[in-house]
Protein backbone atom coordinates (compact mmCIF):
# COMPACT_ATOMS: atom_id res chain seq x y z
CA UNK A 1 0.00 0.00 0.00
CA UNK A 2 1.46 3.11 -1.07
CA UNK A 3 1.17 6.20 0.43
CA UNK A 4 -1.86 8.42 -0.55
CA UNK A 5 -0.68 11.18 -3.55
CA UNK A 6 -2.34 13.79 -4.66
CA UNK A 7 -3.64 12.40 -7.90
CA UNK A 8 -5.97 10.18 -5.69
CA UNK A 9 -6.97 12.32 -2.88
CA UNK A 10 -8.30 14.69 -6.21
CA UNK A 11 -10.19 11.57 -8.23
CA UNK A 12 -11.74 10.43 -4.81
CA UNK A 13 -12.80 13.92 -4.37
CA UNK A 14 -13.59 13.81 -7.96
CA UNK A 15 -16.03 11.11 -7.58
CA UNK A 16 -17.70 12.72 -4.55
CA UNK A 17 -18.07 16.07 -6.41
CA UNK A 18 -19.95 14.16 -9.35
CA UNK A 19 -22.11 12.12 -6.66
CA UNK A 20 -23.05 15.92 -5.15
CA UNK A 21 -23.91 17.23 -8.50
CA UNK A 22 -26.04 14.36 -9.49
CA UNK A 23 -27.86 14.89 -6.37
CA UNK A 24 -28.61 18.64 -6.91
CA UNK A 25 -29.51 18.18 -10.66
CA UNK A 26 -32.25 15.58 -8.59
CA UNK A 27 -33.71 18.82 -7.35
CA UNK A 28 -33.50 20.56 -10.02
CA UNK A 29 -35.66 18.32 -12.34
CA UNK A 30 -39.66 18.85 -11.67
CA UNK A 31 -40.92 15.56 -10.46
CA UNK A 32 -44.51 14.71 -10.23
CA UNK A 33 -44.71 11.52 -9.29
CA UNK A 34 -47.76 9.62 -9.05
CA UNK A 35 -49.96 12.80 -8.20
CA UNK A 36 -48.45 14.30 -11.89
CA UNK A 37 -49.40 11.13 -13.68
CA UNK A 38 -53.27 11.88 -12.60
CA UNK A 39 -52.34 15.34 -13.81
CA UNK A 40 -52.75 16.70 -10.04
CA UNK A 41 -49.57 18.28 -9.47
CA UNK A 42 -46.78 19.71 -11.36
CA UNK A 43 -43.68 17.88 -12.62
CA UNK A 44 -43.50 14.70 -15.18
CA UNK A 45 -45.44 11.98 -13.92
CA UNK A 46 -42.69 9.54 -12.81
CA UNK A 47 -39.84 9.18 -10.13
CA UNK A 48 -37.45 11.05 -9.48
CA UNK A 49 -34.96 8.33 -9.71
CA UNK A 50 -36.67 7.25 -12.70
CA UNK A 51 -36.27 10.55 -14.37
CA UNK A 52 -33.06 11.28 -12.80
CA UNK A 53 -31.43 7.74 -13.57
CA UNK A 54 -32.86 7.62 -17.41
CA UNK A 55 -31.34 11.32 -18.21
CA UNK A 56 -27.75 10.33 -16.22
CA UNK A 57 -27.60 7.59 -17.94
CA UNK A 58 -28.11 8.71 -21.59
CA UNK A 59 -25.77 11.44 -20.27
CA UNK A 60 -23.08 8.14 -19.30
CA UNK A 61 -23.58 7.03 -22.82
CA UNK A 62 -23.05 10.21 -24.75
CA UNK A 63 -19.99 10.30 -22.58
CA UNK A 64 -18.47 7.48 -22.69
CA UNK A 65 -19.05 7.49 -26.12
CA UNK A 66 -16.90 10.73 -26.57
CA UNK A 67 -14.28 9.29 -24.81
CA UNK A 68 -14.13 6.37 -27.17
CA UNK A 69 -13.46 8.59 -30.03
CA UNK A 70 -9.36 8.07 -30.20
CA UNK A 71 -8.67 11.78 -31.24
CA UNK A 72 -10.45 13.07 -28.64
CA UNK A 73 -8.48 10.63 -25.96
CA UNK A 74 -5.54 12.76 -27.02
CA UNK A 75 -6.88 16.24 -26.73
CA UNK A 76 -5.35 18.39 -24.37
CA UNK A 77 -9.55 19.48 -22.92
CA UNK A 78 -10.83 15.90 -23.16
CA UNK A 79 -12.28 16.20 -19.19
CA UNK A 80 -14.28 19.16 -20.84
CA UNK A 81 -15.51 17.25 -24.36
CA UNK A 82 -16.24 14.81 -22.19
CA UNK A 83 -18.65 16.54 -19.60
CA UNK A 84 -20.32 18.51 -22.50
CA UNK A 85 -21.21 15.58 -24.18
CA UNK A 86 -22.70 13.81 -20.86
CA UNK A 87 -24.45 17.38 -19.96
CA UNK A 88 -26.03 17.01 -23.90
CA UNK A 89 -27.34 13.79 -23.89
CA UNK A 90 -28.77 14.63 -20.36
CA UNK A 91 -30.27 17.44 -21.31
CA UNK A 92 -31.71 16.21 -24.60
CA UNK A 93 -33.06 13.00 -23.25
CA UNK A 94 -35.20 15.28 -20.40
CA UNK A 95 -36.09 17.96 -22.87
CA UNK A 96 -37.99 15.49 -24.72
CA UNK A 97 -39.40 13.23 -21.78
CA UNK A 98 -41.14 16.87 -20.84
CA UNK A 99 -41.85 17.89 -24.16
CA UNK A 100 -43.42 14.76 -25.07
CA UNK A 101 -45.20 14.82 -21.67
CA UNK A 102 -46.05 18.20 -22.10
CA UNK A 103 -47.84 17.35 -25.32
CA UNK A 104 -49.49 14.91 -23.50
CA UNK A 105 -50.60 16.89 -20.38
CA UNK A 106 -52.10 19.96 -23.03
CA UNK A 107 -53.40 18.13 -25.73
CA UNK A 108 -54.42 14.65 -24.20
CA UNK A 109 -55.43 15.48 -20.63
CA UNK A 110 -56.20 19.21 -21.21
CA UNK A 111 -54.81 20.86 -18.43
CA UNK A 112 -53.25 24.41 -18.46
CA UNK A 113 -50.11 24.66 -17.18
CA UNK A 114 -49.61 26.05 -13.98
CA UNK A 115 -47.16 25.97 -10.77
CA UNK A 116 -48.55 25.99 -7.15
CA UNK A 117 -45.34 27.30 -5.90
CA UNK A 118 -45.21 30.65 -7.18
CA UNK A 119 -48.10 33.00 -8.39
CA UNK A 120 -45.99 34.28 -11.34
CA UNK A 121 -43.42 32.29 -13.42
CA UNK A 122 -40.33 33.75 -12.82
CA UNK A 123 -39.55 33.38 -16.00
CA UNK A 124 -42.40 35.07 -18.65
CA UNK A 125 -44.15 36.73 -15.71
CA UNK A 126 -47.31 34.73 -15.99
CA UNK A 127 -49.93 34.24 -13.59
CA UNK A 128 -50.04 30.74 -12.05
CA UNK A 129 -52.58 31.18 -9.46
CA UNK A 130 -55.74 31.81 -11.92
CA UNK A 131 -55.31 28.12 -14.01
CA UNK A 132 -54.73 26.00 -10.75
CA UNK A 133 -57.60 23.66 -10.48
CA UNK A 134 -59.61 23.12 -7.12
CA UNK A 135 -57.99 20.48 -5.22
CA UNK A 136 -54.51 20.24 -7.37
CA UNK A 137 -51.10 21.20 -7.02
CA UNK A 138 -50.98 22.73 -10.10
CA UNK A 139 -50.68 20.77 -13.57
CA UNK A 140 -48.26 20.38 -15.80
CA UNK A 141 -45.25 21.92 -16.81
CA UNK A 142 -45.01 25.84 -16.86
CA UNK A 143 -41.83 27.48 -18.86
CA UNK A 144 -39.79 27.70 -15.17
CA UNK A 145 -40.27 23.90 -14.44
CA UNK A 146 -39.35 23.10 -17.72
CA UNK A 147 -36.21 25.51 -17.68
CA UNK A 148 -35.77 24.44 -14.11
CA UNK A 149 -35.64 20.37 -15.37
CA UNK A 150 -32.86 21.25 -18.25
CA UNK A 151 -30.86 22.83 -15.81
CA UNK A 152 -30.85 19.73 -13.67
CA UNK A 153 -30.07 17.33 -16.63
CA UNK A 154 -27.25 19.17 -17.76
CA UNK A 155 -25.72 18.93 -14.04
CA UNK A 156 -26.43 15.36 -13.58
CA UNK A 157 -25.13 14.81 -16.72
CA UNK A 158 -21.67 16.42 -15.97
CA UNK A 159 -21.79 14.67 -12.29
CA UNK A 160 -21.94 11.38 -14.15
CA UNK A 161 -19.57 11.93 -17.12
CA UNK A 162 -17.53 13.24 -14.29
CA UNK A 163 -17.36 9.89 -12.58
CA UNK A 164 -17.12 8.08 -15.99
CA UNK A 165 -14.23 10.11 -16.78
CA UNK A 166 -12.19 9.90 -13.08
CA UNK A 167 -12.60 5.90 -13.38
CA UNK A 168 -12.16 5.27 -16.69
CA UNK A 169 -9.02 6.73 -16.22
CA UNK A 170 -7.67 4.47 -13.38
CA UNK A 171 -8.73 1.62 -14.87
CA UNK A 172 -7.50 1.16 -17.86
CA UNK A 173 -4.24 1.71 -15.90
CA UNK A 174 -5.26 -1.54 -13.18
CA UNK A 175 -3.47 -4.82 -14.43
CA UNK A 176 -6.59 -6.83 -13.34
CA UNK A 177 -9.62 -4.72 -15.32
CA UNK A 178 -7.42 -3.17 -18.30
CA UNK A 179 -8.77 -3.48 -21.25
CA UNK A 180 -12.45 -3.93 -20.11
CA UNK A 181 -11.99 -0.38 -17.88
CA UNK A 182 -14.99 1.19 -19.83
CA UNK A 183 -17.50 -1.92 -18.78
CA UNK A 184 -16.39 -1.79 -15.53
CA UNK A 185 -16.29 2.46 -15.21
CA UNK A 186 -19.39 2.38 -16.45
CA UNK A 187 -21.29 -0.46 -14.27
CA UNK A 188 -20.06 1.72 -11.11
CA UNK A 189 -20.93 4.62 -12.19
CA UNK A 190 -24.54 3.36 -12.83
CA UNK A 191 -24.47 2.11 -9.33
CA UNK A 192 -22.80 5.71 -7.80
CA UNK A 193 -25.87 6.98 -10.14
CA UNK A 194 -28.57 5.33 -8.20
CA UNK A 195 -27.60 6.18 -4.94
CA UNK A 196 -27.19 9.31 -5.59
CA UNK A 197 -30.16 9.56 -6.94
CA UNK A 198 -32.26 7.85 -4.54
CA UNK A 199 -30.80 9.65 -1.74
CA UNK A 200 -32.10 13.18 -2.80
CA UNK A 201 -35.35 11.98 -3.95
CA UNK A 202 -35.94 10.70 0.30
CA UNK A 203 -35.34 14.45 1.40
CA UNK A 204 -37.74 15.90 -1.85
CA UNK A 205 -39.92 13.67 -0.33
CA UNK A 206 -41.25 12.12 -3.72
CA UNK A 207 -42.22 15.24 -5.45
CA UNK A 208 -40.49 19.19 -6.79
CA UNK A 209 -41.13 21.52 -8.67
CA UNK A 210 -37.53 22.69 -9.37
CA UNK A 211 -35.39 25.56 -7.86
CA UNK A 212 -38.22 27.65 -7.59
CA UNK A 213 -39.60 25.59 -4.85
CA UNK A 214 -39.30 26.96 -1.57
CA UNK A 215 -38.62 22.93 -0.49
CA UNK A 216 -35.59 23.11 -2.64
CA UNK A 217 -33.71 25.22 -0.69
CA UNK A 218 -34.92 23.23 2.36
CA UNK A 219 -33.52 20.06 1.41
CA UNK A 220 -31.12 20.59 -0.80
CA UNK A 221 -28.08 21.55 1.73
CA UNK A 222 -28.84 18.02 4.21
CA UNK A 223 -29.08 16.08 0.87
CA UNK A 224 -25.92 17.28 -0.66
CA UNK A 225 -24.08 16.53 2.52
CA UNK A 226 -25.31 13.12 2.22
CA UNK A 227 -24.56 12.34 -1.01
CA UNK A 228 -21.03 14.09 -0.57
CA UNK A 229 -20.06 11.92 2.19
CA UNK A 230 -21.34 8.94 0.95
CA UNK A 231 -20.22 9.27 -2.65
CA UNK A 232 -16.22 9.88 -1.33
CA UNK A 233 -17.03 6.66 0.20
CA UNK A 234 -17.92 5.17 -2.91
CA UNK A 235 -15.20 6.73 -4.26
CA UNK A 236 -12.58 5.06 -2.12
CA UNK A 237 -13.84 1.91 -2.95
CA UNK A 238 -13.62 2.84 -6.85
CA UNK A 239 -10.36 3.32 -6.34
CA UNK A 240 -9.28 0.20 -4.13
CA UNK A 241 -11.03 -1.72 -6.72
CA UNK A 242 -8.53 -0.70 -9.18
CA UNK A 243 -5.97 -1.83 -6.58
CA UNK A 244 -5.36 1.59 -6.48
CA UNK A 245 -3.47 3.92 -3.23
CA UNK B 1 -55.29 -8.52 12.74
CA UNK B 2 -52.05 -9.70 14.84
CA UNK B 3 -53.01 -12.41 15.12
CA UNK B 4 -51.66 -13.38 11.92
CA UNK B 5 -47.86 -15.10 12.81
CA UNK B 6 -45.35 -14.06 10.57
CA UNK B 7 -41.84 -15.20 9.91
CA UNK B 8 -39.72 -12.85 12.20
CA UNK B 9 -37.40 -10.85 10.25
CA UNK B 10 -34.21 -11.99 11.98
CA UNK B 11 -34.99 -15.93 10.70
CA UNK B 12 -35.52 -14.76 7.20
CA UNK B 13 -32.24 -12.66 7.33
CA UNK B 14 -30.21 -15.80 8.45
CA UNK B 15 -32.79 -17.32 5.76
CA UNK B 16 -30.97 -14.55 3.32
CA UNK B 17 -27.15 -14.31 4.28
CA UNK B 18 -27.04 -18.25 4.80
CA UNK B 19 -28.67 -19.71 2.10
CA UNK B 20 -27.20 -17.14 -0.35
CA UNK B 21 -23.83 -17.35 0.52
CA UNK B 22 -24.47 -20.95 0.36
CA UNK B 23 -25.60 -20.93 -2.91
CA UNK B 24 -22.71 -19.24 -3.77
CA UNK B 25 -19.77 -20.91 -2.82
CA UNK B 26 -21.41 -24.12 -3.79
CA UNK B 27 -20.71 -23.00 -7.35
CA UNK B 28 -17.09 -23.43 -6.07
CA UNK B 29 -17.51 -26.21 -3.75
CA UNK B 30 -19.34 -28.37 -6.82
CA UNK B 31 -16.94 -27.71 -9.36
CA UNK B 32 -13.90 -28.48 -7.05
CA UNK B 33 -15.73 -31.82 -6.27
CA UNK B 34 -16.12 -32.42 -9.15
CA UNK B 35 -12.53 -31.89 -10.28
CA UNK B 36 -11.75 -34.39 -7.20
CA UNK B 37 -14.05 -36.98 -8.63
CA UNK B 38 -13.45 -36.67 -11.86
CA UNK B 39 -15.25 -38.62 -14.92
CA UNK B 40 -19.28 -38.67 -15.49
CA UNK B 41 -19.17 -37.43 -11.87
CA UNK B 42 -17.13 -34.39 -12.65
CA UNK B 43 -19.57 -33.29 -16.16
CA UNK B 44 -22.13 -33.69 -13.90
CA UNK B 45 -21.31 -31.41 -10.89
CA UNK B 46 -19.78 -28.55 -13.55
CA UNK B 47 -22.94 -28.50 -15.08
CA UNK B 48 -25.18 -28.03 -12.34
CA UNK B 49 -22.51 -26.11 -10.07
CA UNK B 50 -23.53 -22.32 -11.48
CA UNK B 51 -27.38 -23.04 -11.12
CA UNK B 52 -26.72 -22.93 -7.28
CA UNK B 53 -25.27 -19.07 -7.53
CA UNK B 54 -28.57 -18.47 -8.82
CA UNK B 55 -30.06 -20.20 -5.95
CA UNK B 56 -28.72 -18.55 -3.33
CA UNK B 57 -29.34 -15.08 -5.37
CA UNK B 58 -32.83 -16.41 -5.29
CA UNK B 59 -32.46 -16.47 -1.10
CA UNK B 60 -31.22 -13.00 -1.29
CA UNK B 61 -34.27 -12.12 -3.04
CA UNK B 62 -36.69 -13.37 -0.39
CA UNK B 63 -34.54 -11.71 1.91
CA UNK B 64 -34.47 -8.28 0.62
CA UNK B 65 -38.00 -7.96 -0.35
CA UNK B 66 -39.04 -8.93 3.29
CA UNK B 67 -36.80 -6.15 4.22
CA UNK B 68 -38.21 -3.68 1.51
CA UNK B 69 -41.50 -4.85 3.03
CA UNK B 70 -40.80 -3.64 6.57
CA UNK B 71 -38.92 -0.33 5.80
CA UNK B 72 -41.40 0.72 2.52
CA UNK B 73 -44.47 0.37 4.97
CA UNK B 74 -43.69 3.16 6.64
CA UNK B 75 -44.33 5.03 2.91
CA UNK B 76 -41.38 6.90 1.52
CA UNK B 77 -43.03 9.48 -0.38
CA UNK B 78 -41.16 7.90 -3.40
CA UNK B 79 -42.15 4.56 -4.10
CA UNK B 80 -41.45 1.19 -3.27
CA UNK B 81 -38.74 1.08 -6.47
CA UNK B 82 -36.67 3.70 -5.30
CA UNK B 83 -35.55 1.59 -2.40
CA UNK B 84 -34.67 -1.51 -4.86
CA UNK B 85 -32.61 0.59 -7.13
CA UNK B 86 -30.97 1.86 -4.26
CA UNK B 87 -30.43 -1.80 -3.02
CA UNK B 88 -28.50 -2.38 -6.33
CA UNK B 89 -26.65 0.44 -6.55
CA UNK B 90 -25.28 0.23 -3.15
CA UNK B 91 -25.00 -3.94 -3.64
CA UNK B 92 -23.26 -3.25 -7.60
CA UNK B 93 -20.65 -1.16 -5.45
CA UNK B 94 -20.04 -3.39 -2.61
CA UNK B 95 -20.21 -6.50 -4.84
CA UNK B 96 -17.56 -5.45 -7.03
CA UNK B 97 -15.26 -3.74 -4.57
CA UNK B 98 -15.64 -7.05 -2.39
CA UNK B 99 -14.62 -9.37 -5.30
CA UNK B 100 -11.67 -7.39 -6.69
CA UNK B 101 -9.72 -6.47 -3.25
CA UNK B 102 -9.36 -9.81 -2.04
CA UNK B 103 -7.31 -10.62 -4.80
CA UNK B 104 -5.94 -13.87 -5.07
CA UNK B 105 -7.78 -14.79 -1.92
CA UNK B 106 -11.02 -15.23 -3.76
CA UNK B 107 -13.19 -17.34 -1.65
CA UNK B 108 -12.89 -14.26 1.04
CA UNK B 109 -15.02 -12.11 -1.96
CA UNK B 110 -18.54 -12.72 -1.25
CA UNK B 111 -18.20 -12.23 2.16
CA UNK B 112 -15.70 -8.99 1.81
CA UNK B 113 -18.52 -7.70 -0.31
CA UNK B 114 -21.35 -8.59 2.05
CA UNK B 115 -19.63 -6.58 5.00
CA UNK B 116 -18.58 -3.68 2.32
CA UNK B 117 -22.20 -3.71 1.58
CA UNK B 118 -24.20 -3.53 5.38
CA UNK B 119 -21.41 -0.62 5.77
CA UNK B 120 -22.85 1.49 2.79
CA UNK B 121 -25.95 0.66 3.61
CA UNK B 122 -25.87 1.36 6.94
CA UNK B 123 -24.20 4.66 6.19
CA UNK B 124 -27.14 5.56 3.70
CA UNK B 125 -29.48 4.41 6.37
CA UNK B 126 -28.00 6.65 9.27
CA UNK B 127 -27.88 9.62 7.06
CA UNK B 128 -31.77 8.83 6.25
CA UNK B 129 -32.46 9.20 9.77
CA UNK B 130 -30.63 11.34 11.20
CA UNK B 131 -29.49 13.92 8.34
CA UNK B 132 -32.25 13.80 6.03
CA UNK B 133 -35.10 12.89 8.66
CA UNK B 134 -37.21 10.40 7.16
CA UNK B 135 -38.11 9.58 10.66
CA UNK B 136 -38.62 5.76 9.74
CA UNK B 137 -37.37 3.82 12.90
CA UNK B 138 -36.53 0.75 10.99
CA UNK B 139 -34.47 2.61 8.27
CA UNK B 140 -31.17 2.14 9.29
CA UNK B 141 -31.08 -1.83 9.99
CA UNK B 142 -33.53 -2.42 6.42
CA UNK B 143 -31.13 -0.40 4.88
CA UNK B 144 -28.25 -2.23 5.86
CA UNK B 145 -30.28 -5.44 5.21
CA UNK B 146 -31.42 -4.29 1.49
CA UNK B 147 -27.66 -3.22 0.72
CA UNK B 148 -26.14 -6.58 1.92
CA UNK B 149 -29.27 -8.72 -0.17
CA UNK B 150 -28.29 -6.79 -3.13
CA UNK B 151 -24.84 -7.71 -3.31
CA UNK B 152 -25.41 -11.02 -2.74
CA UNK B 153 -27.78 -10.74 -5.33
CA UNK B 154 -25.48 -9.62 -7.67
CA UNK B 155 -22.58 -11.85 -7.34
CA UNK B 156 -24.98 -15.10 -6.66
CA UNK B 157 -26.30 -14.37 -10.26
CA UNK B 158 -23.21 -13.13 -11.76
CA UNK B 159 -21.86 -16.45 -10.46
CA UNK B 160 -24.38 -18.23 -12.28
CA UNK B 161 -23.56 -16.51 -15.47
CA UNK B 162 -20.05 -17.01 -15.35
CA UNK B 163 -19.53 -20.19 -13.39
CA UNK B 164 -17.35 -18.42 -10.76
CA UNK B 165 -17.07 -15.07 -8.83
CA UNK B 166 -13.54 -14.67 -9.42
CA UNK B 167 -13.42 -10.79 -10.46
CA UNK B 168 -10.94 -11.47 -13.51
CA UNK B 169 -13.18 -14.11 -14.91
CA UNK B 170 -16.37 -11.80 -13.96
CA UNK B 171 -15.01 -9.04 -16.03
CA UNK B 172 -15.06 -10.78 -19.59
CA UNK B 173 -17.74 -12.71 -18.28
CA UNK B 174 -20.28 -10.28 -16.80
CA UNK B 175 -18.99 -7.23 -17.31
CA UNK B 176 -17.80 -6.97 -21.20
CA UNK B 177 -21.04 -8.36 -22.69
CA UNK B 178 -23.48 -6.63 -20.38
CA UNK B 179 -25.30 -9.00 -18.92
CA UNK B 180 -24.11 -7.21 -15.52
CA UNK B 181 -27.15 -4.89 -16.15
CA UNK B 182 -29.84 -7.45 -17.19
CA UNK B 183 -28.53 -8.68 -13.19
CA UNK B 184 -28.92 -5.29 -12.09
CA UNK B 185 -32.65 -4.62 -13.28
CA UNK B 186 -34.06 -8.12 -13.07
CA UNK B 187 -32.80 -8.24 -9.64
CA UNK B 188 -33.73 -4.65 -8.80
CA UNK B 189 -37.20 -5.74 -10.05
CA UNK B 190 -37.45 -9.40 -8.01
CA UNK B 191 -36.70 -7.66 -5.18
CA UNK B 192 -39.24 -4.23 -5.27
CA UNK B 193 -41.76 -6.04 -7.09
CA UNK B 194 -43.22 -8.44 -4.48
CA UNK B 195 -44.25 -5.45 -2.00
CA UNK B 196 -44.79 -2.88 -4.54
CA UNK B 197 -47.23 -5.45 -5.60
CA UNK B 198 -48.79 -6.45 -2.74
CA UNK B 199 -49.05 -3.27 -0.37
CA UNK B 200 -52.12 -2.55 0.83
CA UNK B 201 -54.16 -2.67 4.13
CA UNK B 202 -54.38 -6.25 3.34
CA UNK B 203 -50.68 -7.27 2.46
CA UNK B 204 -49.67 -10.24 4.48
CA UNK B 205 -46.41 -11.91 4.91
CA UNK B 206 -46.31 -14.95 3.30
CA UNK B 207 -48.74 -13.94 0.07
CA UNK B 208 -45.58 -11.64 -0.46
CA UNK B 209 -42.73 -14.41 0.39
CA UNK B 210 -44.19 -16.66 -2.07
CA UNK B 211 -44.36 -13.73 -4.77
CA UNK B 212 -40.66 -12.88 -3.92
CA UNK B 213 -39.49 -16.64 -3.97
CA UNK B 214 -41.60 -16.65 -7.72
CA UNK B 215 -39.97 -13.29 -8.73
CA UNK B 216 -36.78 -14.89 -7.97
CA UNK B 217 -37.43 -18.05 -9.64
CA UNK B 218 -38.02 -15.93 -12.73
CA UNK B 219 -35.02 -13.84 -12.54
CA UNK B 220 -33.18 -17.15 -12.26
CA UNK B 221 -35.08 -18.31 -15.36
CA UNK B 222 -33.77 -14.89 -17.30
CA UNK B 223 -30.15 -15.40 -16.23
CA UNK B 224 -29.90 -18.74 -17.17
CA UNK B 225 -31.09 -17.40 -20.65
CA UNK B 226 -27.56 -15.17 -20.53
CA UNK B 227 -26.01 -18.70 -18.86
CA UNK B 228 -26.72 -20.42 -22.01
CA UNK B 229 -24.64 -17.89 -24.32
CA UNK B 230 -21.67 -17.97 -21.41
CA UNK B 231 -21.44 -21.52 -20.45
CA UNK B 232 -23.89 -23.88 -22.29
CA UNK B 233 -25.32 -26.97 -20.57
CA UNK B 234 -25.12 -25.29 -17.11
CA UNK B 235 -27.16 -21.90 -18.24
CA UNK B 236 -29.94 -24.73 -19.50
CA UNK B 237 -29.91 -25.98 -16.30
CA UNK B 238 -30.59 -22.77 -14.52
CA UNK B 239 -33.31 -22.09 -17.09
CA UNK B 240 -35.60 -25.17 -16.85
CA UNK B 241 -34.87 -25.07 -12.79
CA UNK B 242 -35.72 -21.04 -12.91
CA UNK B 243 -38.61 -22.63 -14.52
CA UNK B 244 -39.88 -25.25 -12.57
CA UNK B 245 -39.46 -23.58 -9.65
CA UNK B 246 -41.57 -20.37 -10.93
CA UNK B 247 -44.22 -22.67 -11.29
CA UNK B 248 -44.40 -23.80 -7.90
CA UNK B 249 -43.78 -20.85 -6.56
CA UNK B 250 -46.15 -18.79 -8.75
CA UNK B 251 -48.85 -21.64 -8.09
CA UNK B 252 -48.45 -21.17 -4.18
CA UNK B 253 -48.66 -17.19 -4.45
CA UNK B 254 -51.82 -17.72 -6.56
CA UNK B 255 -53.26 -20.14 -3.80
CA UNK B 256 -52.55 -17.69 -1.37
CA UNK B 257 -54.24 -14.60 -3.97
CA UNK B 258 -57.50 -16.97 -3.45
CA UNK B 259 -57.27 -17.58 0.10
CA UNK B 260 -56.93 -14.18 1.45
CA UNK B 261 -59.26 -12.63 -1.15
CA UNK B 262 -62.84 -12.51 0.46
CA UNK B 263 -64.81 -14.36 -2.33
CA UNK B 264 -63.26 -14.87 -5.87
CA UNK B 265 -66.57 -15.01 -8.68
CA UNK B 266 -66.98 -14.70 -12.33
CA UNK B 267 -69.37 -11.74 -12.39
CA UNK B 268 -69.65 -11.63 -16.52
CA UNK B 269 -70.22 -8.93 -18.17
CA UNK B 270 -71.57 -5.55 -17.71
CA UNK B 271 -74.85 -5.70 -18.29
CA UNK B 272 -76.13 -2.77 -20.97
CA UNK B 273 -78.55 -0.61 -19.34
CA UNK B 274 -80.59 1.87 -20.98
CA UNK B 275 -79.92 5.34 -20.57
Amino acid sequence: MVALDPTTLMNILYIAISGTLVCIAVHFIPVGGAPAAMAQATGIGTGTVELAAGSGLVGLITASYMYSIPSVQQDPNVMALVLAAGAMGSMIMLASTMLTGSLIYAYGVGVPFASAQVKKDPITGARQDLYMSKGTQGQGLPTICFVSGIIGAALGGIGGALIYYVLVGIYAKSAIIGGSAAAVAGVFTMGVFYVNSVVPSYGVGGTIEGFHDPKFRRVLPKDAVTSFVVSALCGILAILIGGGF
Amino acid sequence: MSEIKEIPANTLMAFGIVGGLLGIYLTYILSVAGDAAGGPVKEFLTTIAPAAGALGGMCAIVWGAEAVRRVAKYGLGTGVPSIGQIALGMGIIAAMFGLAIVKELTLAGPIVALVTASVIGLIIGWFAQNVIKMKIPVMIRCMTEIAAAGSLIIIGFSAAISGTFEFSKLISTVFDNGFILAVFWVGAMAMLHPFNACLGPDEKQKRLLYLAASTGAITMAVIGIAAIMTLGASGVVTLLLGIVLWLIFYKLFWDEVYKDAAAVVGTGLIPKTEA
